[in-house]
């Protein structure tokens, strides 16, 4: 009775296809970025893909299922100190070992994934050219780690809701980081001291990193898409209506928080990669709020927007360091204006482009002459000889990025994609929830009110089986 | 046996006694209405038969099985599913995906399977499509088609209710609780709301449990008429003789009623 | 079924008391062992950690009080309060003490100080064009710049003209980031005031300063106290009084305030429901202004405290952190949206912290709980959601079906 688009998803094949082109297109682009031999560049790369892992991870808990979690700075640290500790090099294990500060054992000084392969005999895997292996093990295993403990915070607090679950996870996230640093467990965290001899060829490949990345992508969007992800989606919507509708609702919140947390652990295993070392205070909770600029800015609830949002905290971070560089008072005071004088200009091209009344608003007065003011003040100043000397801008970056937020949610809740989706069907303009001419037709006729009568044919089950 | 057997349910919220010694029972293929004043009880009733709360005392049974103490989503398993008074559809959610919400209870393969997208697992998805897409066409044409993937924040607010019902049978339950499926239609779409739930019972095979406040549509279609007034049940029986029970009558006049307005209040539930 | 209908069940829960009991004894207990121990924990060890317990959780209820305010009325965590805290702190430093503040940094508070003022001005003048409002602005903007940049005076003047500016601030922050979120949802809000938060730490550290700021007023507080109990001496400074009385007198003041004005009542109103509250007339833009207003001035006075306690302030971008988000957990603890259930929290999160470490001191044998002492309040936290969401004396907040 019904033609099976749908049924079955359209032209799969084809898209099958063609995310295998766009996949070979992503590696080829890579490898031309690669060869510039720029190690900036490369390494802003690899910090893209790893903090995508942990932006596209957190997204399912905080887009999919709707929960607001902040702790996932914590679950990076899990997983990011059980990869440091199994795979730190050897040299670095005897100056720990020989060092007089160093509050780690022996025994804890000892837990390698070398010691363990050479215990069970698996000796060849412990040279040189085989340490990606090692450091694979190591990185599943602080996924591992990560997701017990997600398992363990998880069960009590998900059966909150709201804001208290938010803070309770942001308490977990802070425990756990300040029970690391405790005399209990600094033989395996050395404390505040943390450890640096992580291998970084790992963290620093653009390689690993995006392969990484890839399958974080490709399992958290098939969990998305699953009957799985729409029983999450629905527990975002309505708590009690998916639950009147047979959905369990501390299963799916486990179950995404879990995987959410395996991912932070991979996350944050490369991280430590990516720095050459764990130190606790790699891993406060400013990581979280990068996390959650990059998901709201970007667009929650949809992994594109989540990706294109994370380039853009990733760039601010890694290109943005001339924000925080010394300059004259005079001129931060220019940039000030110059500032206000944008604003001014945006107001009056928003309200053009959106033709509101009144065109000019006393707002765009106010910019306008604080922005001229200002820029006024600058340039006079030095002749005025005031407000010499330099400043320093500590934390721009910061405030760049918080200023962001703010302005997305005030303006944009949904952030700059909001819900939409990259897929093949939105490239080829296929869309379902659109009518084609012949629906449209019937649909007219449906809501015609005077064909459209009681009992009319609109009303009755016949015109379903045409 | 009956279907549903409520027996000596008792609820109170704080000094509030919301519910009074209620016990009715619905048998299969049924259409119930339970009906009362505003403040009667009648959702506190749906969310105690759904597990939304639990009761003091007295006893739930679904065929034979007893409901106290159970989850929401265990109570959707054995096959008890409900509409929403104030619609609680997914509404940034299209069509589809509302319906298909509810039948992943049902789904046999793990989490596992869905990520790898066994055979088995799609087969299953396949099915659970077809399963909706057929209860969709419940409904006629009106959701079917491009709506199918509209969200249903476009959808207009009878088309909602339709969903929502439709939504309640896809979780393959076979009794309905109904929470006015026909509150905020307009006359024409009550009479098709009233069509549609008559079929329901005759070629779907549910068993049907609603409230309802629109006499002419719970006089077309009820089996039987439950009433309740501050949580405790004045009648049940036949429309006709509920209607003209005079505490019923009473409930919803108030007391001191002449034979005057009685007769004009009867014209007004008929 | 009469009978039936109007029996009222009274069922007195006494899992609590046993558990208040079980803490007390174990207290009891800890201390009168540690007594026969060793010299070194005399009754004057054990007043002066209560002294300095009480001390601590009078200064998170201070801070304490404004999230659960703001979160009565907006049901918003306001993750910046801890920030507004930190600007009262510095406001009162940079207000007494003689280190110059540059006139730069002066004037953009200034620049936000007045805009909170007319927003102020406003809601009684009706539009922002009014002239009354337009004039008003210019003062708080001259008036703000002089006092920031130019005075030094006492620290109670200080205290106050810090709690003022920073209780405008509060507006300020309402008004810029808050108030376009009002229907949003609220996930939408709370990522909102953390990023107003990220932004005042960061900012704190652009026109404060980036380093620990000594907080040394010249004032009596700072006198030192020694008297003699039992067999010993406790060494301790005025401010052991000073600080809970300061706490209990605005805390009554702001009882008074909320239970005896008309905007108090209005704002009772509005947190048990703001729709109906404004359809009853009250104006709600009103009563949050004010809520903000009465949160971030105690918050202030809490920062102001802090720092005289401690001696010195912590740099901008970590200082207002652990303090804001124990004192929100105080506020949970307690039940969120109560001023009594705040103050009692925060005296919880207090003694926990405090006395727990003292009764539980370092030896030779045992390493102490010190070094926990920052997770306590979130483990309490946990667990008092996990067994009564609704706080202490808090009311069920739970969504209705």
């Amino acid at each position: 009775m019904q033609d099976t688009k749908h049924i079955v998803q359209p032209n799969r094949n084809r898209n099958i296809l063609l995310t295998i082109f766009a996949t070979v297109l992503v590696a080829v682009a890579l490898l031309i970025l690669t060869s510039l031999g720029s190690v900036k560049l490369g390494s802003a790369l690899a910090l893209f893909a790893i903090w995508g892992i942990a932006t596209v991870s957190l997204n399912l808990v905080n887009g999919t299922l709707g929960i607001l979690s902040l702790g996932h700075h914590g679950f990076m640290l899990i997983g990011g100190y059980t990869t440091a500790l199994l795979i730190l090099s050897d040299d670095k294990r005897e100056k720990i070992l020989a060092s007089g500060r160093s509050s780690m054992t022996p025994f804890t000084v000892g837990l390698s994934i070398d010691n363990f392969f050479n215990a069970i005999g698996l000796t060849a895997f412990t040279t040189d050219e085989t340490l990606w292996l090692r450091f694979l093990v190591a990185i599943l295993l602080g996924g591992l780690m990560a997701s017990v403990v997600g398992l363990i915070v998880g069960i009590p607090s998900l059966r909150l809701r709201g804001d208290y679950l938010a803070i309770v996870t942001f308490g977990f996230g802070e425990i756990i980081r300040l029970t690391a640093s405790t005399r209990i467990f600094s033989p395996i965290t050395n404390g505040a001291l943390g450890f640096s001899g992580v291998p970084t060829e790992f963290g620093k490949s653009v390689w690993w990193t995006f392969a990484f990345l890839g399958i974080t992508i490709y399992v958290i969007s098939k969990l998305k898409y699953s009957s799985f992800g729409r029983a999450m989606e629905g527990i975002r919507e309505d708590e009690i209506a998916s639950e009147a509708m047979g959905v369990n609702l501390a299963y799916h919140k486990v179950l995404g928080f879990v995987v959410s947390s395996f991912f932070a652990g991979i996350a944050g295993g490369l991280w430590v990669s990516w720095l050459g070392g764990a130190r606790l205070d790699s891993f406060l909770f400013t990581l979280t709020f990068f996390f959650l600029v990059a998901l709201s800015v970007g667009g929650t609830g949809s992994i594109t927007g989540v990706l294109l949002g994370t380039a853009l905290v990733v760039f601010v971070r890694q290109y943005g360091d001339p924000l925080e560089q010394s300059y004259l008072i005079t001129t931060w005071i220019l940039a000030i204006g110059v500032i206000l004088l944008l604003t001014a200009l945006a107001i009056y091209i928003f309200r053009t482009i959106r033709r509101s009344r009144p065109k000019i608003i006393p707002a765009f007065y106010l910019f306008l002459i604080a922005g001229v003011a200002t820029v006024v003040l600058a340039l006079l100043a030095p002749s005025l000889g005031i407000m010499q000397g330099e400043f320093r801008g500590f934390g721009m970056r910061a405030i760049f990025l918080s200023i962001l937020l703010i302005i997305i949610m005030v303006f944009r809740p949904d952030g700059m994609v909001g819900r939409a989706e990259f897929n093949w069907a939105w490239v080829f303009r296929e869309r379902l929830d659109q009518p084609t001419e012949e629906e449209r037709k019937q649909d007219a006729w449906l809501s015609n009110p005077e064909l459209n009568r009681p009992g009319g044919a609109a009303n009755t089950s016949d015109v379903e089986e045409d | 046996m009956a279907m549903l057997e409520i027996s000596n349910l008792n609820k109170s919220f704080g000094g509030l006694q919301a519910m009074t010694d209620v016990s009715f029972n619905v048998n299969e293929g049924e259409i119930i209405s339970v009906i009362g004043p505003n403040g009667a009880g009648k959702t506190t009733l749906f969310n105690l038969i759904t597990g939304v709360y639990t009761p003091d005392s007295g006893d739930v049974r679904f065929q034979g099985q007893s409901l106290v103490g159970k989850k929401p989503s265990q109570i959707v398993d054995m096959g008890i599913a409900r509409t929403f008074q104030n619609l609680r559809l997914f509404t940034n959610l299209s069509i589809m995906d509302n319906i298909l919400i509810p039948q992943h209870h049902k789904l046999k393969s793990n989490w596992l399977q869905a990520i790898l997208r066994t055979p088995a697992y799609k087969k299953e998805e396949e099915e659970m499509r077809k399963f909706a897409l057929e209860k969709l066409s419940f409904f006629g044409p009106r959701l079917m088609s491009f709506r199918l993937y509209q969200p249903v924040l476009v959808l207009s607010y009878a088309n909602r209710r339709r969903s929502e019902i439709a939504r309640a049978m896809a979780t393959g339950a076979k009794l309905l609780l109904l929470d006015e499926p026909s509150a905020g239609m307009n006359p024409k779409e009550t009479i098709e709301m009233t069509k549609i739930i008559k079929r329901m019972r005759d070629e779907g095979g549910y068993t049907i449990l609603l409230v309802e406040h629109k006499m002419n549509l719970v006089g077309e279609i009820s089996d039987r008429v439950v009433v309740l007034d501050y949580g405790k049940k004045l009648a049940e029986g036949d429309y006709k003789d509920v209607v003209n029970n005079p505490e019923v009558i009473e409930a919803y006049l108030g007391k001191k009623a002449t034979d005057d307005d009685k007769a004009k209040k009867d014209g007004g539930l008929e | 079924m009469a009978s039936k209908s109007t029996k009222v069940k009274k069922t007195i829960n006494w899992i609590p008391w046993l558990l208040v009991l079980a803490i007390l004894a174990i207290v009891v207990g800890r201390i009168i062992y540690l007594g026969t121990v060793h010299d070194r924990f005399s009754s004057a060890y054990f007043i002066r950690a209560f002294l300095e317990s009480l001390k601590l959780g009078s200064l998170y209820a201070l801070i304490a009080l404004g999230y659960t305010m703001v979160y009565g009325i907006i049901r918003l965590i306001n993750f910046a309060h801890g920030e507004v805290f930190m600007v009262g702190a510095f406001f009162t430093y940079y207000l007494f003490s003689f280190s110059p503040y540059p006139l730069y940094a002066a004037v953009i508070w200034s620049i936000f100080i007045a805009f909170g003022f007319m927003k102020i001005i406003e809601l009684w003048r009706g539009k922002l064009k009014d002239p009354v409002v337009l004039a008003s602005g210019a003062f708080a903007f001259v008036l703000a710049t002089y006092l920031l940049s130019q005075t030094t005076v006492n620290f109670f003047v200080a205290l106050v003209f810090s709690m003022l500016l920073t209780g405008v601030l509060g507006i300020v922050i309402d008004k810029i980031a808050y108030s376009p979120l009002r229907t949003a949802p609220r996930n939408s809000l709370l990522i909102t005031a953390i990023a107003v938060s990220f932004f005042w730490q960061n900012f704190g550290l652009l026109v404060f300063t980036n380093r620990q700021t000594p907080f040394r007023p010249d004032t009596f507080l700072r006198n030192r106290m020694v008297f003699a109990v039992g067999d010993g001496t406790v060494r301790t400074t005025m401010l052991s009084f000073a600080i809970p009385l300061i706490s209990v007198i605005l805390v009554v003041i702001l009882t008074l305030f909320v239970t005896r004005t008309r905007l108090g009542k209005a704002m009772r109103a509005s947190a048990q429901d703001a729709e109906v509250a404004q359809m009853m007339g009250i104006s709600v833009n009103k009563v949050i202004a004010t809520t903000f207003l009465l949160g971030s001035m105690l918050a202030a006075a809490g920062g102001a405290m802090w720092g005289l306690n401690f001696g010195s302030l912590n740099q901008p971008a970590i200082m207002g952190i652990l303090p804001g988000i124990k004192a929100f957990a105080a506020a949970v603890i307690g039940g969120i949206g109560s001023l009594p259930g705040a103050v009692i929290g925060a005296l919880i999160i207090g003694f926990m912290e405090n006395f727990m470490t003292a009764i539980f001191p370092k030896t030779a044998e045992f390493q102490g709980i010190t070094e926990f002492k920052d997770t306590f309040a979130f483990i309490l936290l946990i667990i008092v959601l996990l067994i009564r969401p609704s706080g202490i004396v808090g009311e069920d907040l739970s969504e209705k079906v």
